[in-house]
């Protein structure tokens, strides 16, 4: 059993080794200059806040597509399980939650 | 490579409080489930006495409106939920050919916080007043200007803390049966109750949240005075409706599937054939679960949403008959020209299917808006709840429960006594719940305390009431069963149907607690009956007799649960004034709260702090070992 479990292993550190870190380093960097952007924009501010409000959701969106590729794996090779779920999961939580405001306080 | 751990083993009582196997935790569920399951019971006769006459003083309104609240909370959490777990916990590992669920420890978590939150929901009956505001617990009505006693907190917090261990059972089962089939067991190979157990356990992933949030918020509304729901302070209570039925009505089916795959799992043993349409029955399964959760608002065509929301949801909910409709005729298709044998858990079954039919006709009815606005709040609602939720969910958990009992326990409910039971609950149920459709249609209103004589209501009332006596006469027969079979020694065959088709009968029964000496090589659907008619007699390994890893028992989910059960109890009488200094000064600060989140986190470090790695049965030890129920 335990053999098996060394054999997992070395099994994971071979693929890491093989893809090396280049990809984590280059998300590592997106995802800080996404967050700059945002401070960024909000610190310069004051012209438009709903162009500053734009640009925040736009950054926020693809914060989480490189969390949830690199960082969740999602974009590796079997998890397309996690992805019907987390897809089903949005979708079912996006629509309860657009639909129930929708007709609370906009219609 | 094997080593050798000296492993201790616990007896009795301590056994039963640490155990981490899923057959055991599945015999807890079963306990604790029959224990709600009878005080539900009891609260639904003291009902109908009440109503079986007009002007009956047999409780008093408040008593009543505690009596309603209970039966259903009860019932929905405490009762059905449970034993549908019982069933999920007994059945899945072994019907997907794995030694455990993945995560025991976690299994034993989930039971113990719902034991928990149950037990405080039902201290609120000598604590000073159960919660009155109907199940649903609509605000304001469950707010602090009309809810004065703590009857709702009582509500809020149990249900939030049962409401955890159902979140972690669901997640449980769905990363056992994604990661934990055996060889050759593809998706499309699973038997049918393990397919509605997944779609299951990924709705209450999806659904259980939302009434956490809002349970989050009517308990900070009512405890630390915050203003969610209150429209003088710019809250909205129509907000609380949403929240409450966007989880509650994927409940009913995460409720009801399970039901549809024990009735998919015994129709087809029972008719020894292959069951009709598999490929489609999966496809309505994930169909119904998905439609589930766009139809909530069909629970609110008179709260005023407009034409335009109750017509979206009006056939949003009418396409739901179809994939229901797909099962129904696969069943039906199943029995026909089938080889059937009418046993106590085929009665079930075939009862299942007319009963089932009946409450989804008035289901279609109710989610025609403006016919809604008639049916609304009458006893047609309530036939048509009890038509699914007693018709369909617990003739169906009977049936699996007469079905898995001799592979739970090693020995066989009588089939004579079953068949009594079988006649008496469904006659009583359709004396109890048929009449009331019609009560509903001549404006019998829900949740009255009583009725005014010479209106229609009468006879219909007391034919109700005597229905409901009868489904108890059926229930203590089951109960009588069980005692009666308990007292039987243990030794029933792997296969004591002798139609079996799935992993579970291939092994003994009660099954030793590593279920497989050799995980199974699955070949095909039905892979027991695949190799039952391939001449073999069990079934083919996957891999060699090796020492088997086993986790460990562990004191520290029930510690974890009692600790939440302390800090909830605590939070609930933050600012109440006891009469006493000390009580006050412990509940008034927070130190009773406190102690019980240092009971949970204090087990949660030592969980973290100390690891443990499970122990090994080796090679030699490998006879056949059961459990023992």
């Amino acid at each position: 059993m335990e053999d098996q479990d060394k054999h997992v292993d070395s099994v994971i550190k071979r693929r890491h080794r093989q893809e090396g870190p280049q990809k984590h380093v280059i998300a590592f960097i997106f995802s800080i200059v996404l967050t700059l952007i945002a401070f960024a924009a909000v610190a310069a501010g004051g012209v438009n806040i709903a162009f500053t409000v734009v640009i925040l959701l736009v950054m926020a969106v693809l914060q989480v597509l490189v969390q949830l590729g690199y960082w969740m794996h999602l974009k590796d090779k079997g998890h397309m399980i996690p992805i019907i779920f987390m897809a089903g999961g949005f979708f079912v939580a996006g629509t309860a939650i657009i639909t129930a405001l929708y007709w609370m306080w906009w219609s | 490579m094997a080593h050798a751990h000296s492993v201790k083993r616990h007896k009795g009582l301590m056994d039963w409080l640490t155990t981490v196997d899923h057959k055991k935790i599945a015999i807890l569920y079963l306990w604790a489930g029959g224990f709600f399951f009878g005080i539900g019971g009891i609260e639904a006769l003291l009902i109908r006495v009440q109503l079986a006459k007009p002007m009956n003083d047999f409780v008093s309104a408040q008593q009543f409106n505690e009596l309603i609240t209970m039966h259903g909370t009860t019932m929905i959490f405490l009762g059905v939920m449970p034993v549908i777990f019982a069933l999920m916990n007994a059945v899945i590992p072994l019907q997907i050919g794995a030694r455990d669920v993945a995560f025991p420890f976690l299994n034993s978590l989930g039971f113990w916080t719902f034991l928990f939150g149950g037990l405080l929901l039902n201290l609120s009956w000598i604590m000073g007043g159960a919660p009155d505001a109907g199940w649903t617990s609509y605000t304001p009505l469950s707010s602090t200007t009309y809810s004065l006693t703590h009857g709702i907190d009582f509500y809020t917090i149990g249900l939030q803390i049962a409401g955890l261990g159902t979140l972690i059972g669901g997640i449980n089962f769905l990363a056992t049966i994604i990661t934990m089939r055996a060889p050759g067991m593809s998706f499309m190979r699973m038997p049918m109750f393990t397919w509605t157990s997944f779609i299951t356990s990924a709705m209450i992933l999806f659904a259980f949240p939302a009434i956490t949030v809002g349970l989050v918020l009517l308990t900070f509304d009512r405890i630390l005075g915050a203003n969610f729901f209150d429209v003088s302070k710019g809250g909205n209570p129509v907000l609380w409706q949403h929240i409450f039925w966007i989880f509650g009505h994927p409940e009913v089916y995460i409720l009801i599937l399970p039901a549809f795959g024990v009735i998919s799992e015994v129709i087809s043993t029972f008719s020894r054939k292959r069951l009709f349409g598999y490929s489609s029955m999966v496809f309505a399964t994930i169909l119904i679960a998905f439609l589930g959760f766009m139809v909530w608002a069909h629970h609110m065509f008179t709260t005023g949403l407009g034409p335009v929301a109750n017509a979206l949801f009006s056939i949003s909910t009418m396409l739901i008959a179809v994939p229901t409709g797909i099962k129904i005729f696969n069943w039906l298709f199943t029995m026909w020209g089938g080889q059937i044998r009418f046993t106590v858990p085929n009665l079930f079954a075939a009862g299942f299917i007319p009963t089932f039919v009946m409450g989804g006709v008035t289901g279609v009815m109710l989610a025609s808006a403006p016919a809604d606005y008639q049916y609304h709040d009458t006893y047609f609602v309530v036939a048509h709840f009890h038509y699914v939720i007693v018709g369909g969910l617990v003739l169906g958990l009977f049936a699996g429960l007469h079905y898995w009992w001799p592979k739970m326990f090693g020995r066989m409910l009588s089939e004579r006594l079953g068949k009594w039971e079988f006649w008496t609950f469904i006659i009583g149920f359709h004396l109890t719940f048929f009449v009331q459709h019609f009560l509903g249609l001549i404006g019998m209103q829900r949740r009255v305390f009583t009725y005014l004589p010479n209106q229609g209501f009468d006879l219909m009332n007391l034919v109700s009431t005597i229905g409901a006596f009868l489904m108890g006469v059926g229930v203590i027969i089951f109960l009588v069963n069980v005692v009666i079979t308990a007292r039987q020694p243990v030794g029933v065959a792997n296969d004591p149907w002798e139609d079996g088709r799935t992993l579970e009968w291939s092994i003994p029964s009660p099954p030793p607690e590593y279920n497989f000496k050799q995980i199974p090589l699955v070949r095909g659907l039905d892979a027991f009956w695949k190799e039952k008619t391939a001449g073999h007699k069990e079934m083919t390994p996957a891999e060699p007799v090796g020492p088997i890893h086993m986790p460990s028992a562990t004191i520290l989910p029930f510690l974890m649960s009692l600790g939440i059960f302390i800090a909830g109890l605590g939070f609930m009488f933050t600012s109440d004034d006891f009469g006493n200094n000390f009580l006050n000064f412990i509940f008034n600060n927070y130190i009773v709260t406190g102690i019980g989140l240092a009971i949970t986190f204090g087990s949660m470090l030592w969980r973290s702090l100390f690891d443990d790695h499970g122990w090994h049965i080796e090679q030699d030890e490998l006879n056949e070992k059961g459990v023992k129920a």
